[in-house]
């Protein structure tokens, strides 16, 4: 049992992109990404280097543009094939890929997620020679076997079951699926178990040989070795990854509905004994030039744990555990989501007290006090976030992925000690929903149907319905 | 709340030692027994402050069921110097941030903030653990979070309640019996001298350990702890847990209803606390049998026979003797008592053959990965740190584990297995939706 729920709390932090980096650099006051090296291979693969030398071991991540948008209409395919990646290579068996890596205590994830597919992998420097053949062949030369593959079917059907047994789980999904509707990015990462249960082995090679290919992906390889012998390593094995040929179809761009009236999904679960709920809209693309100042205002309204939805929701009247808000931007798009649960019975005022507090930010603004104390929070909490060779290359692929470079993260300082309250105002203005809001609320329909209506039109679905 | 797992390392290498020593562990008790532990480390210019009371749910009784996690949310509604919200409110503006966790053995408070806000940190602590303020109406809005943190634990994962239902079983006369979080009942019923009485006798600074990592001075520290900590008189040293969990004689059994796809299971097994002698052995099997694909209960029940679509284990620090935890989801279709009897199977090739010593060569590596992972970050090593100084007796051991666990050998670790492993010491909680057939 803890103070709060971290991931919560959490959650704005994964999307607020900043560096770190060393004490020195810290106490002149401009936080700088380390010293780090780029450079292209001729198959259009784009490699990061870094050197980090506390803990001898070496983190890559890897980012493919295979995420969920290139589904069409086959949910979950991206999922399934990011996992299958490491059922068998060419020269390698799933059990051997397996063996191998154990044996050495390496770890090697490939997973999609909504815009993106990714491999993220950690071992020791003196195995780099065994694990990162390894990796190419993952990403370059999967063979999909077929009695992996089904078996991966089963196991995923499963839990597509399973994690409707947690709202906290699914809420999301839900939730881009109604605010997004048929764009691509209303598709959910996790698939539904009628299209899953359909999909065939050559359904998952089809996809790989569109959407895998070294030209539009990224390599970032950080930690404990010399960086003139890894260049030459990589550039070896990484140069024998063949471009793709198939055309790539990204419809992320495709404009969005435009919702014009507040609405409301209730989604029932009988056995629901609170209800969780999103309230919000659309939010922004990643790329916004506001989004550091963003991130300090949404600080004072979700963000940690004396927000104001915190503040009131649980500190002032024992409502709930957690209530939160955050911005999660893609490439083309994003929403804004205030987050919380809470008993079936206190449905009704919560929310109320979550609308109340919203408007309070449009009302009446963030006074010159709280916002020096966001700006101060969201700066001291910023380093550790980029502490490890894990975080450095997750930062270097989520950099090229979004098109930001350092000086995004080495003027983040400046650009929070540069937001003002007459900039906070417009911030608020322009980029915190309070009209048509959406609210998506999972709980016990036959009791918390009549509040939902309250709020706007109510679209009811079962959670033991297909998909989202 | 799941015991924070902190397996860490075995066969350390040469070079990790270069990389951190014993001796990069500074320390120094104040005169009123408050034990700190220093780790001067440069990398960010951030610090942590991480305090671990040795207080958890094992100090209760019931009718205070739930009191020790309680505590932990009172520990932030106000003191004399700071009073209601005035905690979180100043080290937030200060750049700060900090949550605290409750187990059933320990409460740990950590405060994460740039280097330059240590001494409000240290203010902030000091005026909460001297005169920490009790104010009723906080107690009563309280009672309400910790309310919602219960439910929407029991909302979201089936591991809790099934959890719950085998410490109850398993544990009938140890306090283990009982949640971390408490009965709902006493939960609504505790009073304000319950709360007082517990901070008295607990919250003393001769029952706590502190320890200190980042970009600090070991000088600064000791500066601050004792201006700010020291003049905080001692306390009496609580009364010690005495019950003492009777050997099980049988094999126990228990049944829980909820909607779920396919059933859950869980068996615990007794077996000793942190200190034993087959401490490390049984650490060792815990990741033979479930740690990665080649782990022996994945590759039998998850990958070959297809019974499980996940299987896990838990073995975690402990003051008292605990229990070594199997977990496993079956596949569709699946009869659980399938499932279990495989994990049984497994169970008993061990016990009759053993692991190999390329097995017991592989978790040694793995571990050193662990180790590695933990003092990457400063707030891995005032974790593990802490939690080595506690559950082991002293930090020290953190350092001499390596040699600890090269010792175990295939036999040690066949020889636990026999003497824990056994029907009559177990018990099988099975979560499912049908419970009426």
């Amino acid at each position: 049992m803890s103070k709060t729920i971290k991931y919560i709390l959490s959650a704005t932090i994964l999307i607020l992109v900043s560096g770190d980096m060393s004490f020195s650099q810290a106490q002149s006051g401009s936080f700088k990404v380390p010293v780090y090296e780029k450079f292209s291979l001729p198959n259009g693969l784009i490699v990061y280097l870094m050197e980090q030398h506390e803990v001898p071991t070496i983190s890559v991540s890897a980012i493919i543009p295979a995420g969920a948008i290139y589904n069409g209409q086959k949910s979950g395919l991206a999922s399934i094939t990011a996992t299958a990646l490491q059922f068998g290579t060419k020269s390698y068996t799933k059990a051997k890929i397996e063996s191998e890596l154990d044996f050495i205590g390496a770890r090697i994830n490939t997973y999609a997620s909504k815009e993106s597919a990714s491999l993220t992998a950690k071992f020791a420097s003196k195995d780099q020679d065994i694990v990162l053949p390894i990796i190419k062949e993952v990403l370059a030369d999967p063979v999909f076997d077929a009695a992996e593959f089904e078996k991966e079917k089963k196991r995923s059907l499963a839990t597509l079951d399973r994690i409707k047994e947690s709202p906290r789980s699914v809420l999301g999904f839900y939730w881009d699926h109604f605010l997004y509707g048929d764009h691509v990015y209303g598709y959910s990462s996790s698939g539904s178990p009628a299209s899953v249960a359909k999909f065939s082995v050559s359904d998952l090679k089809t996809f790989y040989k569109i959407n895998y290919s070294p030209a539009g992906s990224a390599l970032a390889v950080v930690g404990d070795f010399e960086s003139k012998s890894m260049k030459d390593k990589l550039s070896k094995i990484f140069s024998k990854w063949e471009k793709s040929v198939e055309p790539q179809k990204n419809l992320a761009g495709e404009p969005i509905a435009t919702i014009k009236t507040g609405r409301v999904l209730l989604i029932n679960k009988e056995d629901a004994r609170e209800t969780t709920l999103l309230i919000g809209g659309p939010g922004i693309r990643r790329d916004n030039p506001d989004f550091v100042a963003i991130e300090v205002v949404n600080t004072v309204l979700g963000g940690r744990f004396t927000s104001w939805l915190n503040d009131e929701l649980r500190v002032n009247s024992g409502l709930t555990y957690g209530a939160n808000s955050y911005f999660s931007p893609l490439k083309n798009a994003g929403t804004f989501s205030v987050s919380t649960f809470t008993a079936t019975k206190t449905t009704e005022p919560t929310i109320d007290k979550a609308l109340q507090v919203l408007n309070r930010l449009h009302a009446k603004g963030i006074d010159e006090e709280t916002l020096t104390s966001a700006k101060n929070y969201v700066k001291g909490q910023f380093p550790p976030d980029f502490e490890t060779a894990t975080q450095l290359a997750g930062l270097l692929t989520e950099m090229f992925w979004y098109g930001f470079d350092e000086s995004f993260i080495n003027n983040f300082q400046n650009n929070v000690d540069g937001l003002t309250s007459a900039k906070a105002k417009d911030i608020i203005l322009k980029y915190f929903p309070d009209k048509n809001l959406q609210l998506v609320l999972i709980g016990k329909a036959s009791e918390i149907k009549r509040i939902a209506e309250k709020y706007g039109p109510v679209t009811v679905k079962e959670i033991k319905a297909d998909g989202y | 709340m799941k015991r924070l797992l902190c397996f860490l390392l075995t066969c350390l290498s040469s070079s990790l030692y270069a990389q951190m020593k014993a001796e990069d562990v500074k320390t120094f008790t104040l005169k009123n027994g408050m034990k700190f532990l220093v780790i001067e480390d440069n990398s960010i210019p951030n610090a942590n402050m991480y305090l671990f009371y040795k207080v958890g749910s094992r100090n209760e009784h019931p009718g205070i069921t739930g009191l020790s996690h309680f505590f932990e949310h009172m520990m932030f509604n106000g003191a004399k110097k700071f009073g209601p919200k005035m905690f979180d409110r100043t080290m937030e503006f200060n750049g700060g941030a900090n949550n605290a966790y409750t187990t059933q053995n320990v409460t740990v408070y950590t405060n994460w903030f740039p280097v330059t806000a240590m001494e409000t940190i240290f203010d902030l602590e000091a005026d909460r653990i001297s005169s920490l303020s009790i104010d009723p109406k906080m107690v009563e809005s309280e009672r309400g979070v910790v309310l919602s943190e219960r439910s929407t634990g029991l909302e979201n994962s089936p591991w809790n309640l099934l959890g719950d239902a085998v410490n109850a079983t398993a544990f009938q006369e140890h306090p283990y019996h009982w949640t971390v979080i408490g009965y709902e009942t006493d939960i609504k019923n505790w009073t304000k001298e319950d709360l007082e009485e517990y901070f008295r006798t607990y919250y003393a600074p001769n029952n706590a350990v502190v320890v200190i990592s980042g970009n600090v001075k070991l000088d600064e520290v000791k500066r601050m702890a004792q201006k700010y900590l020291e003049p905080i008189p001692a306390q009496k040293q609580p009364n010690v847990v005495h019950l003492v969990e009777p050997p099980q004689i049988g094999e126990r059994r228990i049944l829980v209803q909820k909607e779920v796809a396919t059933p859950y299971i869980l068996i615990g097994y007794h077996t000793p606390d942190t200190k034993s002698k087959d401490f490390y052995a049984l650490d060792i099997l815990n990741s033979v049998l479930t740690s990665g694909n080649t782990s022996r209960l994945y590759s039998a029940l998850v990958d070959k026979k297809q019974l499980a679509t996940s299987v896990f284990s838990d073995f975690s620090e402990s003051f008292d003797p605990n229990l070594f935890q199997i977990y496993g989801i079956a596949a569709k279709g699946v009869k659980e008592s399938d499932l279990e009897n495989a994990i049984y199977m497994e169970i008993e090739k061990i016990k009759k053959e053993g692991i190999t010593s390329q097995e017991l060569q592989k978790v040694k590596n793995q571990k050193l990965m662990e180790f590695y992972n933990k003092i990457e970050t400063i707030n891995g090593k005032s974790n593990n740190i802490g939690t080595y100084e506690l559950f082991f007796g002293d930090y020290k051991k953190m350092f001499n584990a390596p040699a600890e666990y090269e010792k175990v050998s295939t036999e040690d670790v066949k020889k636990v297995v026999n003497e824990y492993f056994k029907k009559s010491n177990r018990t099988v909680g099975i979560l499912k939706a049908n419970v009426e057939e």
